[in-house]
């Protein structure tokens, strides 16, 4: 079995997603160690990336600004940069890098 | 999902809840069972795409031209839908600290905290030292070599760290580079840039070095 590994950032709760004036009531699906879980939007809703695709060099400087923040790891030797702009809307990348399952998160 | 308002992630296969903040499956199949994680970098595309001209990037399928959450990061007040109930009176919740853990101890450094000097702490019984390496990564070890504790300097004119032995340390990987303990290695602990209204719920009795 692959090892599944996260790669996490700076979280803290994201605003709500889309608006918090259009969410419904939270609701508590859980409580554990005392303190609740609270659902917001149906799993899923946030989609997450499951096939990542790459580009490099010029084509990826095209999709790019040079102050746009990144989110980079080095994994045996090979580098990837997730745009944070971009992760904003789905929150997980589901990525494969040198036969690691990892999950890029933000 | 929530959980102590930090996001709470699902696998599809078995529906287990995992913590971003810890990495841990909180319930579910997996309970108990812990992520690794993986060092990471926030940085700019410029200043990565320079460090590794053969990067590759996560395609686009359309154009993304800034972040729908500003307004949350720039608003001090916004931290979680419910009030952040451990120790945000310590600092502004939304001070962002790289937290590092080791069991049930744990120790918060603030961005301002951690300048060119390493930063030494203690987690339970084990010395550990926080400092940024060359490449602006901001990484942990256990400060201990054969069972002696050591401390770590930075060389202000040419950038090298260094412990009381004269032994040079290379951040980025944990190696001893030369000196007397050339060919050491320092144990790595993890390290996680997050803001503190988060870190405090998961660890209310955590250190802070600020």
């Amino acid at each position: 079995m692959k090892k599944l590994i996260a790669c996490a950032v700076i979280f803290g709760f994201m605003a709500p997603f889309p608006s918090r004036a259009e969410l419904p009531e939270p609701e508590v699906v859980a409580t554990i160690g005392g303190e609740d879980v609270y659902q917001l939007l149906p799993i899923g809703t946030i989609p997450a990336i499951d096939d990542p695709e790459f580009v490099s060099g010029k084509k990826a400087d095209r999709q790019m600004r040079p102050e746009e923040p990144v989110l980079g790891v080095v994994i045996a030797g090979e580098a990837r940069a997730y745009s944070l702009w971009q992760l904003d809307a789905h929150e997980i990348v589901n990525d494969q890098i040198a036969g690691s399952a990892i999950a890029a998160t933000w | 999902m929530l959980w102590r308002n930090s996001l709470i992630m699902v696998d599809r296969e078995t529906g287990t809840f995992w913590s971003q903040v810890t990495g841990r499956a909180i319930d579910g199949k997996h309970r108990g069972a812990q992520l690794e994680k993986v060092e990471a970098i926030e940085t700019t595309w410029e200043q990565w795409r320079q460090a590794h001209p053969d990067t590759k990037l996560l395609k686009k399928s359309e154009e993304v031209l800034g972040s729908h959450y500003q307004s949350y990061f720039d608003d001090p007040e916004k931290m979680g839908l419910f009030r952040a109930q451990w120790l945000a009176e310590r600092m502004p919740g939304k001070t962002l600290v790289f937290g590092a853990s080791i069991g049930p101890h744990a120790v918060a450094v603030t961005v301002g905290a951690l300048g060119d000097e390493p930063v030494a702490a203690t987690l339970g019984d084990t010395p550990v030292v926080l400092a940024r390496a060359l490449d602006g990564r901001v990484r942990a070890f256990v400060a201990r070599v054969d069972g002696v504790g050591i401390v770590l300097h930075r060389n202000q004119a040419n950038g090298e760290v260094t412990d009381a032995s004269g032994s040079t340390w290379d951040l980025s990987s944990g190696h001893c580079i030369s000196g007397p303990r050339s060919g050491s290695r320092l144990e790595s602990v993890a390290v996680t840039p997050v803001y503190w209204f988060a870190w405090s719920g998961f660890y209310p009795n955590t250190q802070v070095i600020d």
